[in-house]
């Protein structure tokens, strides 16, 4: 006869079982295209051809997509540098100009605050694509097309609604007394901001930072029309390049090679800013 | 030049709206140097209002703030020599305790050995040398408040303000802080301002007890005084827990008042017979007594028995009701009448609008 104690612990097992086995089938289902991705980065590129299954190399590890993808245009390293100059600086002033206005918003009464509010977040209803023509000539006119600071002012365009949303509401959470505390002690203006209360809305910073940088990092449509010498084109560009292949035929190890080399930047990023961006997304939501 | 010394705030004519609407009206008020005053009065009356007008953190919409006779009114809150405790605490959540005392010290660029010192001796003042390098989120709700207060003592202000620093506490820990409040008043012998609605707090810490009402002083006294001598009804309905009983009466002539069909004597000359009054009693001064003249008779309704006191809740022929409040004595049954007086010298009478009249 079973006792209770066995049913008890048999029942824990299968739930046990369960529960992992749909982790484990979900997060395979995530990570195989990554997976698939990277193995077929290293075939040969007498393998390119070949059916994606098995997708890990046949006849030997080689680093001959690389090669090739290195080949293209100025060399991989100047179109990554030409991602990151663009990214990081998209990060930096979408902080910098997203945090004032955070603040602005949160903190100071002035006519036509929720109006103008809520015009800034109407923005992000407008498709980006039917405002990049007239954001072409505005930048031939500054003389800012075919520059990576031009594309960076553009990334930080659009970027800029959902960071100024993020920082209102990461500063209203940060109690009031704390700014009057800090008032009282002689904080004031920029010393204020940067000493007492950016360090409390770095979950909201880490967030608008992630996004701004993944957005930039990965945009695609704005970066072809506006960047037009090779020298310039960040990495989706290149890659598209790349894709394009020889006589029509598209050499995929050399793409493999390209999403292995883009997809490290945005993991790094992503690793060492998940922990305060978990907490950013949640802020307002529970109080 | 020499009273100026004694004066530790002074405030004239201060104002406050916010818009059209005035939520402070033209207070004047003078605290004396190193007194412990407590602003009290129910919730939206202007006390806190009040408070952050001393600190700088509302502006005045008119009228002037004096502190040690400098006129700080238009003043940062940093150079007023204040230092302010909040209700919610107020500590910077990213900085350990150490950090969050010497905050105001860093900014006010002090010597790093000064702030050390300083440190140092408001933790040991405070008991919370131990916590020293502990983060706000790693201590209690009492330990917080320590640490609240500590960043006030570093500043060595001129004038302490507290803002309902206890509400957030439970009712024991409160009752300590409450004591160790007074302690620290005593021991540093600074003018402390403190807002509360808890008339226990404001009874029991302090030397002056302002009531406000609708941003105006109602009346400023010492406890005693404004518990024995209130000049007005609202003043004593609300010093005092059970309140004072605020009955209708009338003026029936000859010294004596009308109250529930009974007549008591009221030793007032001036009067005219058939006006409205109020006659107010508190419940510890009710006797009850056998009956007959001077007394007003009542049905009790029934009791709350609190180990050393006893509340007896009781009905006048009018259907008024009043509170007694009896420390020895048999039990009352429900239901039963009884005869109630008190001491001429313990009654109080306000005319119709609720000013004292005698």
């Amino acid at each position: 006869m079973k006792t209770r104690r066995e049913i008890r612990a048999r029942k824990a097992l299968r739930d046990r079982i369960a529960y992992h086995g749909i982790g484990i089938g979900t997060a395979f289902f995530f990570l195989a295209p990554f997976m698939i991705g990277f193995l077929a980065s290293f075939r040969p590129s007498s393998e390119s051809g070949w059916p994606p299954l098995p997708p890990w190399p046949l006849s030997g590890i080689s680093f001959d997509a690389y090669r090739i993808l290195d080949g293209f245009g100025s060399g991989v390293w100047q179109h990554t540098m030409n991602s990151l100059v663009v990214s990081l600086g998209t990060v930096v002033l979408t902080v910098a100009v997203s945090v004032l206005a955070g603040y602005g918003f949160s903190r100071y009464r002035f006519p036509f605050k929720n109006a103008l509010f809520v015009l800034i977040i109407a923005t992000l209803m407008i498709p980006f694509q039917s405002i990049l023509t007239p954001l072409f000539i505005i930048l031939a006119r500054l003389g800012l097309n075919n520059s990576l600071f031009g594309l960076m002012l553009v990334y930080v365009t659009l970027q800029l609604p959902f960071s100024v949303f993020m920082m209102r509401n990461a500063f209203d959470a940060v109690p009031k007394e704390i700014e009057e505390a800090a008032r009282i002690d002689g904080a004031r203006d920029l010393k204020l901001l940067v000493r007492v209360l950016l360090p409390l809305v770095m979950p909201g910073v880490a967030t608008v930072s992630i996004f701004a940088f993944l957005n930039a990092w990965n945009e695609f449509l704005a970066a072809l029309v506006l960047l037009s010498s090779n020298e310039n084109y960040t990495l989706p560009v290149l890659m598209m390049a790349v894709r394009a292949g020889r006589l029509g035929a598209i050499n995929w190890g050399a793409v493999q090679a390209g999403v292995a080399v883009m997809v490290v930047p945005c993991l790094i990023v992503f690793l060492l800013l998940q922990r305060y961006y978990m907490r950013g997304l949640m802020a307002g939501a529970v109080k | 030049m020499t009273e100026r010394d004694g004066i530790g705030v002074a405030l004239s004519g201060v104002r406050k709206s916010f818009g059209a609407l005035q939520v402070v009206h033209g207070i004047d008020l003078t605290i004396r140097d190193g007194d412990f005053v407590v602003f009290v009065g129910p919730s939206g009356c202007g006390k806190s209002t009040l408070l952050r007008m001393i600190a700088g953190l509302e502006e005045v919409s008119d009228g002037e703030i004096a502190i040690k006779g400098r006129d700080v009114t238009d003043l940062d809150p940093s150079e007023r020599g204040i230092a302010m405790v909040f209700q919610s605490y107020a500590l910077y959540p990213h900085m350990s305790v150490r950090d969050n005392l010497a905050f105001g010290l860093k900014m006010a660029r002090t010597e790093r050995t000064e702030i050390e010192q300083r440190v140092g001796q408001a933790a040991e003042i405070l008991k919370i040398d131990h916590l020293l390098d502990r983060r706000p989120g790693q201590l209690s709700g009492g330990q917080r408040q320590r640490v609240a207060i500590g960043r006030a003592i570093v500043r060595k202000p001129d004038v302490f303000l507290f803002d309902e620093p206890l509400s957030n506490l439970d009712a024991e820990l409160r009752v300590s802080m409450r004591a160790e409040i007074a302690r620290l008043h005593r021991e540093l012998g600074n003018t402390m301002i403190y807002v509360t609605h808890d008339q226990t707090e404001a009874m029991t810490l302090a030397d002056q007890i302002v009531i406000l009402r609708d941003g105006r002083i109602e009346q400023t006294g010492t406890p005693r005084d404004v518990y024995e001598n209130p000049v007005n009804t609202f003043v004593a309905g609300f010093i005092g827990s059970p309140r004072m009983n605020l009955l209708d009466a009338e003026w029936s002539g000859s010294g004596k008042v009308r109250l529930a069909g009974c007549e008591i004597g009221a030793c007032l000359d001036s009067f005219r017979p058939g006006e409205r009054i109020v006659f107010g009693i508190r419940p510890e001064h009710i006797r009850i007594v056998a009956g007959g003249t001077d007394a007003v008779q009542a049905t009790v309704e029934f009791t709350e028995y609190l180990g050393g006191t006893r509340y007896v809740y009781c009905r006048l022929g009018d259907a008024q009701n009043l509170v007694v409040e009896l420390r020895e004595g048999d039990d009352i049954p429900s239901g039963s009448a009884v005869w109630l007086t008190a001491p001429p010298e313990r009654r109080r009478y306000f005319d119709g609008n609720g000013a004292r009249i005698g």
